[in-house]
């Protein structure tokens, strides 16, 4: 269990089966990740079995729920390398009422803190789609710089759109978010 | 391939088998070696040499003189990825090749290779405590003596204190430089 200021990230079960399989086939959710084809209960629930026993090598998988307990999206660091010290992020918040509304970056903060200071990781990066502004803007504030853009790299809705390349190092969340915690917590 | 100045580390090859199945079987060699207590058959010895192939969870090696004659071996285990450590292990069959410089480089070669490739922070080893051709080998490639388990092995009808030794990534650079 990690604890943010708003949001808690725990492990998938197979009791969150009939939330993500709602979410993985609701296309204003999807349309923002690299998911196109309708899926099963099947494919989800073997989804669910599948997924990463949550270690340094497998990668971390995560339900985010609210304070009060409402599971509204999950979250992974995959593709984890330990020579690089390197691993990828994907986040997804699979209800919508719980867009715009600070639940994404306390749930992205709070994973970025368990992949530097527990993993020992050194830079986790993402790809955000260009159309993706919400998201954009939401990995800006929570320190993710922008490093390149890959041109159509992405079919969709009937035309190419290019993901642009974002990733945060270690000692640049220390600078941003360590030092802001320190400061809330002396009460300045 | 990892070239030293005198040595070469290269992945182990079944062909390995006579040469570390004469070695583990030489009393003068295993004495200083806790893994080998028991004589070892040829087929035991094969599983160890069939080793998974070397990745970040472990590597292990080949030690070869620059003319190609096989030496020994080296290796790293229980490598941990969030705190970035290794142990490591060397052992010297041929003991024509022992005081003459090659362990030491076989050990440099290898640590420039944790240090500098799979980019680990910190490799510990455990040394006993009267071996001190060893000892003087491991100070000398940038180990620091960080405690002694007190009668942690039993060999030879006694117990025997062990000495745990680590250098750090920030360490081997300086003894790097001194050579250079």
């Amino acid at each position: 269990m990690l604890e943010g200021k708003l949001t808690i990230l725990r492990p998938l079960e197979e009791t969150d089966l009939e939330r993500v399989y709602k979410w993985i086939n609701d296309r204003e959710v999807t349309r923002y990740l690299a998911a196109r084809y309708p899926l099963s209960r099947k494919d989800e629930a073997n989804w669910l079995a599948s997924g990463p026993a949550n270690s340094f090598e497998a990668g971390v998988r995560l339900a985010i729920e609210t304070k009060d307990g409402v599971h509204i999206g999950n979250l992974d660091l995959t593709q984890v390398r330990p020579e690089d010290r390197k691993a990828q992020m994907g986040v997804m918040i699979g209800e919508k009422d719980y867009w715009g509304a600070g639940y994404g970056t306390d749930a992205i903060l709070t994973l970025l803190k368990f992949g530097f200071h527990d993993m020992n990781l050194n830079r986790i990066w993402l790809h955000a789609f260009d159309f993706n502004d919400r998201a954009y803007a939401c990995y800006l504030k929570c320190g993710f710089q922008e490093e390149g853009r890959l041109r159509q790299h992405y079919y969709t809705e009937g035309r190419y759109w290019d993901s642009i390349v974002m990733a945060i190092l270690r000692h640049e969340f220390d600078a941003l978010h360590v030092a802001a915690e320190k400061a809330e917590a002396a009460g300045v | 391939m990892l070239e030293g100045s005198l040595v070469r580390l290269r992945a182990m090859e079944p062909g390995d088998l006579d040469n570390t199945y004469k070695w583990a079987n030489d009393r003068e060699v295993t004495l200083w070696l806790t893994s080998l207590r028991y004589p070892m058959s040829r087929k035991a010895e094969e599983q160890w040499v069939d080793a998974p192939t070397n990745s970040f969870d472990g590597v292990r090696l080949a030690i070869d003189t620059k003319d190609g004659k096989h030496i020994g071996a080296i290796n790293l285990y229980r490598v941990n990825p969030e705190d970035r450590k290794a142990g490591l292990g060397i052992m010297i069959g041929e003991k024509d090749h022992w005081s003459n410089g090659h362990g030491t480089d076989a050990i440099k070669t290898l640590l420039s290779f944790a240090f500098d490739e799979m980019n680990l922070h910190r490799v510990w080893l455990h040394a006993f405590a009267d071996h001190e051709r060893a000892m003087a080998c491991y100070l000398k490639c940038g180990f620091r003596e960080e405690g002694r388990l007190r009668q942690e092995v039993y060999q030879d009808g006694r117990y025997y204190d062990v000495i745990l030794m680590g250098v750090l990534q920030a360490e081997f650079a300086e003894v790097r430089n001194g050579d250079r």
